[in-house]
């Protein structure tokens, strides 16, 4: 798991383009949108193509997102619960 | 004094004094905003046409203002009227996001991409950054006419409220050949007089 | 004063404005599912022009053959010569001819894909002189597109403007819009509870405005652009910019003249929220509001010009035409959706609209009384 969390940060910076973030700054408990990142209805959507891009996971329903991306942990957590690559 | 701004891929002049910087391109510019801009992290996801706008009219209001750029923010302003032209319009953008789409079998359009693909998302970048209410609007040429552009900004002095534009030339034809010709235009000012200063 | 003197619209409901507020009185709509098309793997609702309707001679493309044909019959009307330096060509459209940018399409150089080339290639086409104007200002263009042109003949710089408007639809916009989550899949219901998001339309629909005032005649009074300084693609949570584009048109008029606003209203859950606040916060809750989206679904660089031709007609015809798609509210603030014909005697409307980027704009039309 710890692999793939880091793996998983890797792929955020680099998809959501948060230029000056490295992966030890990115607490994976902590969340995503609101306070943390800052991230927004864009990054979102950018996430659900990062999900089905790199891992096969197709998200029908944005509104799972919200459930999905809490926190890097979660995400992870239900990559490797759900991947198909 | 008028200040303009005028940068390419290659240089970044403001009032005719080139900055002395070490590349070119993209990471030209964002060597320009790390050490001249640097407090504002959504300019990482900005598109190059967004960013060559950006970084323009930051540097163009850090000279109006003397480098005040905290006062202007206070409270938003509906007085200053955003109006841009150019004659790639998205196209670095538009570009971008056909290669996301382009293979059946790699088939994943970018909804950060796509956002991008309208050139007016440029003047909504510099709204949102200095809480301009006012008109903003972006106008595709066929070339930098600068009669037609001073056309378009006498007309946008028609509307009341209006009393300065903050305009020019932005164009990226894609992320190595770009060019910004800004500057600030008042009502009453000689239009065309003005507007000549940002070829010298 | 500005004046409308003749209009067309070319889209899937027919190739000229009458036939276009004949189908749309009647609550017809050529919104349909489409599966497979263009080998895009997800489905989606949108109303298409039959390729085979559009007849234009020469080499052009589609966006332009749909140009060419509305302005055409726009400009026959007027009665006009489009090749006079005095007539001006203002053209609207978010993305032209980007289909252009599949490598698999290659009958045009690469330079069409540029929105000045194509519009010089139209202009060329009516012998005009002049450099085309360009408007590309996200879905508020028509309306942008209308403005820029008061403007160009308010200040006597032209006798006659051809103001078009038009977009016609790729797999480059469809899938955009699928990636934003932002289409419905079903025919779209603006202002509905049960609004699940927007459909595509394409169509071309074009205004000869002219500087003489004339009895009878249709003026386009005061128009504002204004931005919400917020988010580049969601609206501002507090409608600030269309607010202040509606406060600026109306001006001193009274909320009472106005036969209805003609609303942006796409059916995406954001869009007509922001509406009805802005509606509110200007003091319009009285006036009614319907939207056209249901009839052509979303057709961007062409809606401003359109939905405001169709009012036009609908004041004309003492009408205000029915929001085909709502059946319950689903705003916050009690705006006047109504998906019946409704009745007016009033002559004046405001057309309403909102667009990525954060902008804003509306435009105040009011027909002359004969005198």
């Amino acid at each position: 798991m710890e692999e793939l969390i880091l793996k998983l940060k890797q792929e955020i910076i680099e998809a959501l383009n948060l230029e000056d973030v490295k992966p030890e700054d990115i607490d994976e408990n902590a969340s995503l949108f609101g306070d943390g990142l800052g991230l927004d209805s864009i990054d979102a959507l950018e996430l659900i193509v990062l999900m089905e891009k790199n891992y096969g996971i197709k998200l029908s329903d944005p509104n799972q997102g919200k459930e999905i991306f809490k926190s890097v942990a979660v995400m992870a957590d239900y990559i490797s619960k759900n991947r198909t690559k | 004094m008028k200040h303009i701004v005028v940068l390419n891929d290659k240089s970044v002049m403001v009032d005719g004094v080139p900055m002395q910087l070490e590349n070119q391109g993209m990471a030209m510019l964002n060597d320009v905003y790390r050490s001249r801009i640097g407090d504002y992290p959504k300019f990482f996801k900005m598109d190059a046409l967004c960013k060559v706008g950006f970084v323009a009219s930051e540097l163009l209001l850090k000279a109006e203002t003397d480098g005040e750029i905290s006062q202007r923010k206070a409270h938003g302003t509906s007085s200053r009227a955003v109006l841009l032209f150019n004659r790639s319009g998205s196209l670095n953008a538009d570009t971008k996001y056909q290669a996301t789409i382009q293979e059946v079998d790699n088939f994943f359009p970018s909804p950060a991409i796509f956002v991008y693909t309208l050139p007016n998302i440029v003047t909504g970048e510099i709204a949102i950054r200095n809480l301009y209410y006012g008109e903003t609007n972006f106008i595709v040429l066929d070339s930098m006419d600068l009669h037609t552009i001073a056309e378009q900004i006498a007309n946008a002095f028609q509307d009341s409220e209006t009393e300065s534009v903050l305009t020019g030339w932005v164009d990226c034809y894609d992320e190595n050949h770009f060019e910004a010709r800004m500057l600030i235009i008042n009502r009453n000012e000689d239009i065309l007089n003005e507007l000549n200063k940002i070829t010298q | 004063m500005v004046v409308k003197i003749s209009d067309n619209i070319v889209s899937p409901l027919g190739m000229t404005s009458e036939e276009n507020y004949s189908a749309v009185k009647a609550g017809q709509s050529r919104l349909s599912y489409y599966e497979g098309k263009w080998n895009l793997p997800e489905p989606f609702v949108a109303s298409l022009i039959d390729r085979e309707q559009i007849q234009v001679d020469g080499h052009y493309t589609f966006f332009e053959q749909i140009v060419i044909k509305s302005a055409s019959a726009a400009i026959a009307e007027a009665g006009i010569d489009p090749a006079s330096p005095r007539v001006i060509f203002v053209l609207s459209t978010t993305k032209g001819n980007v289909y252009l940018l599949d490598k698999r399409i290659t009958d045009f150089p690469e330079d069409r894909v540029l929105l000045g080339v194509t519009a010089d290639v139209v202009a060329k086409h009516f012998g005009n002189p002049n450099k085309p104007v360009v408007v590309s200002n996200a879905c508020i263009s028509g309306v942008c597109a209308q403005i820029v042109a008061m403007r160009l003949l308010e200040r006597g710089a032209y006798d006659y403007a051809v103001v078009i408007g038009a977009d016609m639809q790729s797999p480059f916009i469809v899938s955009g819009f699928q990636s934003f989550k932002a289409l419905s899949p079903e025919q779209c219901k603006p202002f509905d509870a049960s609004r699940r998001g927007l459909n595509l339309g394409e169509a071309a629909a074009t205004m000869v405005l002219g500087a003489k005032e004339t009895d009878g005649c249709w003026k386009l009074v005061r128009g504002a652009i204004r931005n919400d300084a917020n988010h580049i693609s969601g609206p501002s949570r507090v409608g600030e910019g269309s607010y202040r584009a509606l406060k600026y048109v109306l001006g001193d008029c009274s909320a009472d003249e106005i036969a209805f606003v003609n609303a942006h209203g796409t059916a995406t859950m954001y869009n007509d929220e922001m509406e009805s606040i802005a509606i509110e916060r200007a003091g319009l809750l009285d006036v009614p509001v319907n939207s056209l989206k249901g009839y052509f679904g979303h057709t961007m660089g062409a809606a401003g010009v359109l939905e405001s031709i169709l009012s036009m007609r609908a004041i004309d015809d003492n009408t205000i035409l029915p929001t085909r798609g709502f059946e319950n509210l689903g705003v916050t603030h009690n705006v006047k959706v109504s998906n019946t014909i409704g009745h007016t005697d009033k002559k004046s409307f405001i057309k309403l609209l909102s667009g990525f980027g954060g902008c804003n704009a509306a435009l105040l039309f009011r027909k002359e009384e004969l005198k």
